[in-house]
């Protein structure tokens, strides 16, 4: 019995002093500057974003949060980065789909069951669109076209976003696609507008003007719901299709990194995300509040995006 | 007019003259040192110049680009490293030059002639920016095909080595250029698992490899003779005989470089290495094109700055970078809220004309910067071998590794360095390399594109005209020369024929 309280009040001594350490890890965290690592050059969308993120996050801590250009193997050099550094929440990394369809190729030294969502900047779905003189008015009347014939369909790289969401998409209208890849979205924006291409998967961040102006069509958004600034275009789910893709931008840090520290940088990144300088961020690239994820939406759409993407990636034939 | 007024109104603003400043000293700087590139400088100021005004923000930005095109040549003609690759061509003749004991007549020709052909294309923008706008949207998958094709016709003349080793050398670039996923079929193409090789090889480390790792290793064949050492003649600036020489030259190289300019894709680059070659088409030197010859400074330099203010133009307008530092401008209008698009110059024409006015004070800026810096800088070319090569060496090292923060890139350095030693032994050059390099993916992909949009018919690039007329002008710049040697032989031997009779 004796022992037994010895042993007992050893416990709780350890136990408070684990507590107390841990504690005091999270009134520490962070001392040292916070690395964001980003897997593209500077410049482009998702450099762009996490430069205003880091901006925005470091306003609400303590410490400097930098953005580190870890360039290559889609992403694949980012993520094994991160695979080895400590799980201390020091090493963000910036998340879009390119990464996961690499993680799904088993090019990737880190699966989906190795990061945890901290918070997520964009969501940007992809939109079918057409030019505006377009004999395609509907998109019924666009699938129509593909049944009969062959869409030219405009997007980037073989293997990405927006070639998995044109080829989910031709699958499931029944439709033939000729995917054309460009380097970026603003070039085959320009190729649609000239008419090399018949439609595209388009963000509205990159063409609000031209849609405004009558220039492009929008006919339909992969995504669930409608969007706040198409609210008469439909969703591709409305016309009975289960294709929902969109231009996510999100950080994550490795699964194992203590849950006090994921809070603080969560809290963080999230009321730094809400300031006003964001905001009008969002607002200029054509995206709204909606675009803003909590850790657990996060980390729930990353796993429900992999399941999509490995389902549609066999399906296709586009597994290596 | 009365945007024009507006933007130019910027020029009263202390706080942007200032930035200006700033981004133009900053400019020079990152922009001279081969590893600190100006997309890189512009990403570092980017969250800075949140606390701007868009207008001041985004002029600091095109200041620091333009700059940073300048900055480029200093290295690569007193150490024979292009600090950006739009310097490539001017390394060319600008380091033999700086070996002859001329560096300051090559460094006061680089600014000069920088200087005439940014105002002359900022003019150009400034009447003409919405046509040219339309001209770049216009350029398609074909367009560039045939814009590749023309750059391609210019291998085997580019160096004044003998034409097969061009084409061999071109044949090499082409070939670096189709390592990574190829952009239509995803296939992974000579990674060999590197993650770092699946985007491709990247341009500097070849560059600095090609030229300083490879010059280093020529130098450690020589001796070092203090006695070239002599002359002060090292800091003389350019005389008024050199400008009256090279004027024609610059008026080129300005033209084609803003022209190349507002086409977007590593417009600087491919306009520096055309305007060097018409330098040398049209020069009565034409043969002694590589040894020194200040013409072959005047037309790349030209052309790059040419080129910078023309590549703002499909960067405003359309939303496709004319470069890697464009693109990071263009992160830059966006942070600010600007939508570039076919409408900002409808909506927001005073950005446009404000960030020319800033350019403009850009170049004259480092006019003054190149001209006082030509003398203080040209005194490193009479910096000992044996002192100056190990430090280039270590500033080649960090330069590469800068690039990505990647040591891949620094074995890609070193190798392609081995590799440039030997050609230079056997009379290879670099100049058909590197135009390889550039164009090599352009090409490549232009022509899959084209294919596809073409149903796989390739007949119907007879329907583009512009593709057709880069196509003719690519015909001319082959068979120009046997054509008209072939004329003159015909005439000669009917004069020959009439004195007879």
């Amino acid at each position: 019995m004796r022992l037994l309280m010895k042993r007992g009040h050893a416990l709780a001594c350890v136990t408070t002093a684990i507590l107390s350490a841990s504690t005091a890890l999270a009134a520490d965290f962070p001392s040292d500057p916070i690395e964001i690592a980003v897997h593209t050059s500077p410049g482009g969308g998702t450099d762009t974003t996490a430069r205003m993120v880091a901006l925005v996050t470091q306003e609400q801590l303590d410490s400097n949060v930098f953005v580190q250009n870890r360039k290559g193997g889609g992403g694949s050099v980012a993520m094994s980065y991160l695979s080895e550094q400590p799980a201390d929440g020091y090493t963000v990394m910036a998340v879009t789909p390119t990464h996961l369809f690499t993680m799904m190729r088993g090019n990737a030294p880190l699966s989906i069951d190795d990061i945890q969502g901290v918070a997520r900047a964009t969501d940007d779905p992809i939109i079918v669109m057409v030019r505006g003189d377009s004999d395609y008015q509907t998109l019924d009347q666009l699938i129509e076209a593909g049944q009969q014939g062959t869409i030219k369909w405009g997007g980037t790289q073989i293997g990405g976003v927006d070639h998995i969401a044109a080829m989910s998409f031709a699958n499931a209208a029944d439709m033939t696609v000729s995917y054309v890849p460009f380097d970026s979205g603003a070039e085959f924006a320009a190729a649609l507008s000239r008419g090399d291409i018949d439609a595209a998967g388009l963000n509205i961040s990159e063409t609000r003007d031209q849609i405004e102006a009558g220039e492009f069509r929008p006919l339909a958004v992969m995504a669930d719901e409608r969007m706040s600034a198409l609210p008469d275009v439909p969703t591709l789910a409305e016309n009975g299709m289960d294709v929902s893709f969109s231009t996510v931008r999100g950080y994550v840090v490795l699964k194992d990194t203590p849950q006090d520290r994921l809070k603080v940088l969560e809290d963080a990144m999230l009321s730094g995300l809400a300031s006003d300088r964001y905001q009008e961020y969002l607002q200029g690239i054509g995206l709204d509040e909606s675009s803003i994820a909590d850790a657990e939406a996060w980390d729930q759409q990353l796993h429900r995006m992999y399941e999509a993407g490995e389902k549609t990636m066999t399906e296709l034939g586009l597994m290596q | 007019m009365e945007p024009i007024l507006t933007g130019l109104g910027i020029l009263t603003d202390p706080v942007a003259i200032a930035v200006i400043l700033l981004g133009t000293v900053v400019g020079v700087l990152v922009g001279a040192l081969p590893g600190l590139s100006s997309s890189m400088a512009v990403a570092l100021l980017l969250p800075f110049t949140i606390y701007l005004d868009p207008i001041p923000a985004i002029s600091m930005l095109a200041a620091l680009y333009c700059a940073g095109t300048f900055g480029g040549s200093i290295t690569a003609i007193l150490i024979n490293a292009p600090g950006a690759p739009p310097a490539a061509a001017t390394a060319f003749d600008g380091f033999p030059m700086a070996q002859k004991g001329e560096a300051g007549r090559a460094l006061g020709m680089a600014a000069v002639s920088s200087v005439i052909g940014g105002i002359l294309s900022l003019v150009v923008m400034v009447l003409a920016a919405p046509a040219l706008a339309r001209i770049a949207h216009s350029f398609g998958p074909p367009e560039y095909f045939a814009l590749a094709i023309f750059g391609l016709s210019m291998l085997a003349s580019i160096s004044g080595k003998s034409p097969v080793k061009n084409l061999i050398g071109g044949a090499l670039g082409l070939l670096i250029a189709t390592v990574g996923v190829d952009l239509t079929t995803g296939v992974e193409r000579f990674t060999f698992g590197v993650p770092q090789l699946y985007e491709g090889i990247s341009f500097i480390p070849i560059l600095i490899g090609l030229f300083a790792v490879a010059e280093l290793l020529s130098q450690a064949d020589v001796v070092d003779r203090a006695m070239d050492r002599i002359a002060l003649k090292a800091i003389k600036l350019p005389s008024r005989d050199d400008f009256k020489r090279v004027w024609k030259t610059i008026l080129r190289s300005s033209g084609i470089g803003t022209f190349i300019g507002i086409l977007p894709a590593e417009g600087s680059t491919m306009a520096a290495m055309i305007g060097y070659n018409e330098a040398r088409r049209w020069s009565k030197h034409g043969d002694k094109f590589g040894t020194g010859e200040i013409e072959g400074i005047a037309g790349p330099e030209a052309a790059n700055n040419a080129a910078t203010g023309g590549s703002m133009v499909p960067t405003l307008a359309l939303g496709i970078p004319g470069s890697a530092t464009a693109a990071v401008i263009l992160g830059g209008l966006q942070i600010h809220g600007i939508r570039p698009g076919s409408y900002l110059f409808e909506n927001q024409p005073e950005l446009l004309y404000s960030i020319f006015a800033a350019m403009l004070v850009a170049n004259l800026v480092f006019l003054v910067f190149g001209l006082v810096g030509a003398r203080l800088f040209s005194r490193i070319s009479l910096i000992p071998r044996t002192f100056l090569w190990p430090t280039v060496f270590a500033l080649c090292v960090v330069g590469a590794y800068g690039v990505n923060q990647s040591l891949v890139d620094v074995t890609i350095m070193l190798i392609t360095g081995f590799i440039g030693f030997w050609l230079k032994r056997y009379g290879f050059g670099a100049a058909p390399i590197i135009m390889g390099v550039v164009l090599g993916s352009l090409v490549e992909n232009s022509l899959a594109q084209s294919l596809i949009i073409f149903d796989q018919d390739a007949s119907r690039f007879l329907e583009r005209p512009i593709a057709l007329g880069f196509f003719l002008l690519a015909f001319l710049s082959i068979f120009a020369k046997p054509i008209s040697n072939g004329l003159k032989g015909l005439k000669r031997r009917r004069a020959v024929n009439g004195g007879h009779s």
